[in-house]
């Protein structure tokens, strides 16, 4: 395939994007359109050309040293796979989106105020938020990269609070703050790395990672920032709960693209495969490893009593992210398996984000099932879970090979750990399943639906997309060729006892949840530890309020103090000025009194005195 | 020609002053024509010093006043971006209040005092000597008192009484400072600052008494925490008085004089080994702090941002007392960035008192959607406060970073961070009721007092300034690496006048 020009390629694949979410702003001002924001082809091309820059553009960097603190753009193997399924995925939910939001674009074509203003928020905060994940993809300068992370957290606040209710406005209160923690923390590392570094892009900043004495620590904000968008344990509170209440296929980039920023963060400023950093950064590591699998069974522990299917795909995501924070925790304990380990995490994310997507879209299409026999729609919905349970596709393809490399690398046990991990994926897959199943619409709700209508065919794709990954993920790496051959028939045992495991105890859960602690899914609300924090802060809000009041109190009677003060210095005066009405009065008498004082020292002393002669 | 220029843009808003006052009430035209004239003219004439300064040019005048004591305008690099600031801004401001007080009694005060205050920035910004530098601050104070006044209520009057208590005893102070200055060294000129460091020896201790004694006169325009109080009091003045007070006028004057006091009086290399950056650096981290507690707790737009101001004009004390080249930059840029985009949080927010009678916070639920433009504008405003990028807010807190580091006190990043933080905890809850929840607009109850919906969202003498200050504040960060961008000016300024420390 013929490469193209990288530049031109790369700026429209930025602005598009950009130029589609002001375009109904723009219609708004200049010829005053009242007329309906409508998610038309035009809207849903944004990721297009982003696409096209991953499929066709050359490998290279592109420079604008106008740009913020000097803007620097590059396209390589890694970027292009990360930008392919980013942008893919961004393609068919928008697509789906149209479908989806077809009964609000429906209202306010009928003139519902209320839902023509959602429709514009979300017409023009989710190219927005496109256009931040993109650019986040693509740059090498800190500012850029930062700038995109930023856009992207920010504009993606609208889109989990569409609906406008409590739910969802909790949802956007918990991703609100999370986000300008995460930021925050970032913002920090950011700094102190760049700083000590002199840095500009991310490879040096990698580079004074690896280096300076604080580099540990450094990594360490920078991890904990990136983490809140990855999900990191603890960090998470905010998926499980913006993601049941945002539109599904926001929540579908949300959990498939948007959370992987937070690995490609780790991937561009963590000393990853650096030699010598496994003996400074070992700590670093271990944390991370241990936070990854902790999060791993924790989130699928807690995933499992939920009961929209949207949060146990949300802790799902939490999950997966464990699992991948764990691989990426090896690069720095042994960096020498970073290269080959690298890969398979890119991999990895690109096959989380379509399966996940296209599980995230399944949601909605269980809900508005279109006509088609049931044998048939369960199976689609159920192929991308057994993807992400690791049964076939990219998923089984991804655990031989992470087998293969940990082994290679001299952590066997972790290899263990994860594939006890991947029997609670399978958990959480049944239960989103189930879930699902429990909340199917009734047939014939959505009968006027044929199989070209947006949703469908956008699901249909994703699922596609999803289980044919393994057939061209290779590709932007320069091609590794077919990942099937390695695949040997008899290490299937080996891969498939996880499944097995995790389809037990799915059954087993599913009997405890109905038949003997149905409370289980009360007592762990999803959101888990959010609800204990709300509930401090709440009572934490009094003394809170109470300190502020204070300090004010304080400033005041500081101000206080120097009035009183100056009134003081005013009686002073008042004072003088009284003195000075006596002095007026008695002043003739005064001086008669000194003549006179003066006269009789004269008389008396005058005898003694030379003064007279 | 080299003495015409600094008197030129002097003259040209003290000339303005004069006529205004000259002028009958009524002569509205007029009185627009020649305020707008004059602005431009002061910025052409502004930026054409900027070229010929560029170009190697030198501008000074200068004439003793008493023997040994001079009356000196001299143009430097720093001096030019305090005057560029202020006559950018002036253009703005005064744009904003003709369609601000349109109808409202005593235009011809207001204006006329609003041109001498202009006058005095641009004193401040040329003047070659302490001693000029106090004549023009002093007249500063004296001609925003009646502008914080204006509205002759008895808050108005209270606030502005209280203004003056606080400025003029500063004034006093400062007064003793150069005097005391004067007796030890004689008239320093700006730029000589080896002189001190020469006459140091034996004297480090009354050097570094003074240092504070004139800090303590800078400090109070500069809103330092606890010399903060005039300023939240001062609120009650008309909107465009608040933008001028808290962008161009008052706030910056202090900061621009602890600038010409570290890097002019003292010298920065002088200062560092007298030690006293570490108190400025303690000083303005606590303000940053202790500013945006207090904005947190206002339940009023004006004065949130006021305390935003005492917060975010403390990053320029900060960037001063980091020593280094980057702190510098930093401190230098965001005397322009803090500028515009506190201004534009101020039309805004006068707009929506003017358009829609609001006041509280409380009162912001979904005027996104009646004054989309206002809000757009205070949108980039207020993330510049917070640091997000592409507005220059980000690019100012960067490199302050940076500098922090550099200067070896990371636990600065940590000041930055709260700050941050505190930022988006007050800023974010406004620009969610501005867009993301349901009001009057949307049929749910009404404006405090709004006005009839015209054209516009409202009148365009409102609504150009506050876009064009919020433009530029998204540009100045967006295109941070163009020559002239104000983030390049400061590295200039750092490199050609000062020398620090080789870039």
């Amino acid at each position: 395939m013929t490469a193209l020009p990288l530049a031109p390629l790369l700026y429209t694949a930025l602005l598009w994007p950009l130029l589609l979410a002001l375009r109904p702003l723009l219609l708004a001002l200049i010829a005053a359109d009242q007329s309906r924001p409508r998610l038309d082809l035009l809207w849903i091309s944004a990721p297009l050309p982003a696409l096209a820059l991953a499929v066709l553009g050359a490998d290279g960097a592109v420079r604008l040293d106008a740009w913020l603190l000097g803007g620097r753009w590059e396209l390589d193997g890694a970027r292009r796979l990360l930008l392919a399924f980013t942008a893919l995925l961004w393609g068919l939910a928008g697509w789906y989106a149209r479908g989806y939001l077809g009964a609000e674009q429906a209202r306010a074509a009928a003139g519902d105020a209320l839902s023509r203003s959602r429709l514009l928020r979300f017409a023009l905060f989710w190219p927005l938020t496109l256009c931040g994940n993109l650019l986040l993809l693509v740059a090498e300068d800190i500012g850029s990269f930062y700038l995109g992370f930023a856009l992207m957290t920010f504009a993606a606040y609208p889109l989990v609070i569409h609906s406008g209710s409590p739910e969802a406005r909790t949802g956007g209160l918990a991703y609100l703050i999370m986000a300008v923690l995460g930021e925050g923390v970032l913002l920090a590392g950011l700094l102190w790395a760049a700083g000590s570094g002199s840095a500009l892009t991310l490879s040096q900043l990698r580079a004074t990672l690896a280096t300076a004495d604080a580099g540990p620590w450094m990594g360490l904000l920078l991890w904990l920032g990136f983490g809140v968008k990855a999900g990191v344990i603890g960090l998470h509170l905010w998926l499980p709960l913006a993601h049941p209440v945002a539109p599904t296929p926001a929540s579908a980039v949300l959990s498939g693209a948007m959370i992987k920023a937070g690995l490609v963060g780790w991937l561009g400023t963590l000393p990853l495969g650096v030699a010598g950093v496994e003996a400074s950064f070992r700590g670093l590591g271990l944390a991370m490893l241990w936070a990854g699998l902790a999060g791993a069974f924790a989130a699928a522990l807690l995933g499992a009593v939920q009961r929209h299917p949207k949060a146990v795909l949300a802790y799902s995501s939490v999950s997966q992210m464990g699992m991948i924070t764990a691989l990426v925790a090896i690069g720095l304990l042994h960096p020498e398996s970073w290269p080959a380990l690298g890969a398979l995490v890119m991999l990895f994310a690109a096959h989380h984000g379509l399966s996940k997507g296209a599980l995230f879209l399944g949601v909605g299409i269980s809900e508005q099932a279109p006509p088609w026999p049931a044998w048939l729609l369960w199976t689609l919905l159920a192929l991308p879970a057994l993807s992400l349970a690791g049964v076939l596709g990219s998923g089984l393809m991804i655990k031989s090979d992470t087998k293969t490399l940990l082994y290679a690398a001299g952590a066997p046990d972790l290899a263990l750990w994860l594939s006890l991990a991947a029997a609670g994926t399978t958990v959480l897959m049944a239960r989103t399943l189930w879930r699902q199943w429990c909340r199917r619409a009734p047939a014939g709700i959505a009968a006027h639906r044929h199989l070209l209508a947006p949703m469908p065919l956008a699901w249909l794709l994703c699922v596609l997309a999803a289980l044919s990954l393994p057939l061209w993920a290779g590709w932007p790496a320069g091609g590794t060729g077919d990942a099937f051959d390695e695949l040997a028939l008899k290490a299937l045992p080996a891969l498939l006892w996880p499944p097995a495991l995790g389809l037990a105890l799915s059954i087993v859960l599913g009997w405890t949840l109905r038949r003997v602690a149905p409370w289980l899914s009360r007592r762990l609300p999803a959101g888990d530890l959010w609800w204990p924090l709300a509930a401090g802060a709440r009572w934490l809000r009094r003394p809170g309020q109470a300190t502020l009041r204070w300090l004010a109190a304080v400033q005041a009677s500081w101000v206080a103090w120097w009035v009183a003060r100056e009134h003081g210095a005013v009686a002073g005066l008042d004072a003088l000025t009284r003195a000075e009405g006596w002095l007026r009065r008695q002043l003739a008498l005064l001086l008669l009194a000194v003549a006179l004082g003066l006269a009789a020292v004269l008389l008396i002393g005058a005898e003694g005195m030379p003064l007279w002669r | 020609m080299s003495a015409l220029l600094p008197l030129a843009t002097l003259a040209s808003s003290l000339i303005t002053a004069a006529v205004i006052f000259m002028l009958p009430e009524q002569a509205v035209r007029t009185r627009t024509a020649l305020n707008l004239g004059a602005a431009l003219v002061k910025l052409v004439l502004v930026l054409w010093m900027a070229r010929g300064l560029v170009a190697g040019e030198t501008y000074a005048v200068e004439f003793p006043v008493v023997p040994g004591l001079g009356f000196v305008l001299h143009v430097d690099e720093l001096g030019l971006t305090f005057a560029a600031l202020s006559s950018i801004l002036w253009l703005f401001t005064t744009m904003y209040a003709i369609g601000y007080l349109e109808g409202s009694p005593n235009r011809r005060r207001f204006f006329g005092f609003f041109s001498l205050c202009v006058a005095s920035t641009i004193g401040i910004s040329l003047a070659g000597n302490l001693f000029t530098l106090l004549i023009f601050y002093e007249v500063l104070t004296l001609s925003t008192y009646p502008l914080v006044a204006h509205r002759g209520t008895p808050q108005a009057l209270a606030a502005a009484t209280v203004y003056l208590r606080y400025t003029l005893t500063a004034g006093l102070v400062l007064m003793v400072g150069m005097v005391a200055l004067h007796v030890v060294a004689g008239d320093l000129r700006f730029g000589q600052q080896e002189t001190l460091a020469r006459l140091a020896d034996g004297q480090e201790a009354l050097l570094i008494g003074l240092f504070w004694v004139l800090l303590l006169g800078f400090g109070v325009k500069a809103a330092l925490v606890p010399l903060h109080g005039w300023l939240p009091r001062a609120m009650v003045a008309p909107a465009p008085v608040s933008a001028l007070l808290h962008a161009v006028a008052v706030v910056k004057a202090g900061a621009f004089g602890i600038v010409r006091l570290v890097y002019d009086i003292y010298g920065i290399g002088f200062s560092a080994a007298l030690g006293v950056l570490d108190g400025l650096v303690v000083i303005a981290s606590v303000t940053i702090v202790y500013g945006s507690v207090r904005a947190l707790a206002q339940q009023e737009l004006k004065p949130r941002l006021a305390f935003s101001t005492v917060s975010q004009v403390s990053y320029i004390v900060l960037g001063i007392g980091l020593f280094g080249p980057l702190g510098t930059i930093a401190a230098l840029a965001h005397l322009l960035h803090q500028g515009l985009m506190k201004v534009t949080l101020f039309f805004c927010a006068g707009n929506y008192a003017e358009e829609l009678g609001i006041h509280r916070i409380d009162e912001l639920d979904g005027v996104g959607r009646r004054m989309p433009l206002s809000s757009l504008a205070f949108t980039i405003g207020a993330l510049g406060m917070i640091g997000m990028p592409p507005v220059a807010g980000f690019i100012t807190k960067w490199t302050l970073g940076l500098g922090a580091v550099q200067a070896d006190m990371p636990w600065v990043i940590a000041v930055l961070i709260a700050s941050t933080l505190l930022n988006a905890a007050y800023f974010l809850p406004i620009l969610n009721r501005l867009w993301f929840r349901r009001g009057p607009a949307q049929g749910i109850g009404t404006w405090p007092d709004e006005r009839p919906p015209s054209r516009f969202e409202t009148s365009a003498w409102l609504l150009v300034p506050a876009l064009a200050t919020a433009l530029l504040s998204l540009l100045a960060g967006m295109l941070a690496g163009l020559p002239f961008s104000p983030l390049q000016w400061a590295t200039r300024v750092v490199q050609q006048t000062y020398q620090v420390i080789p870039l």
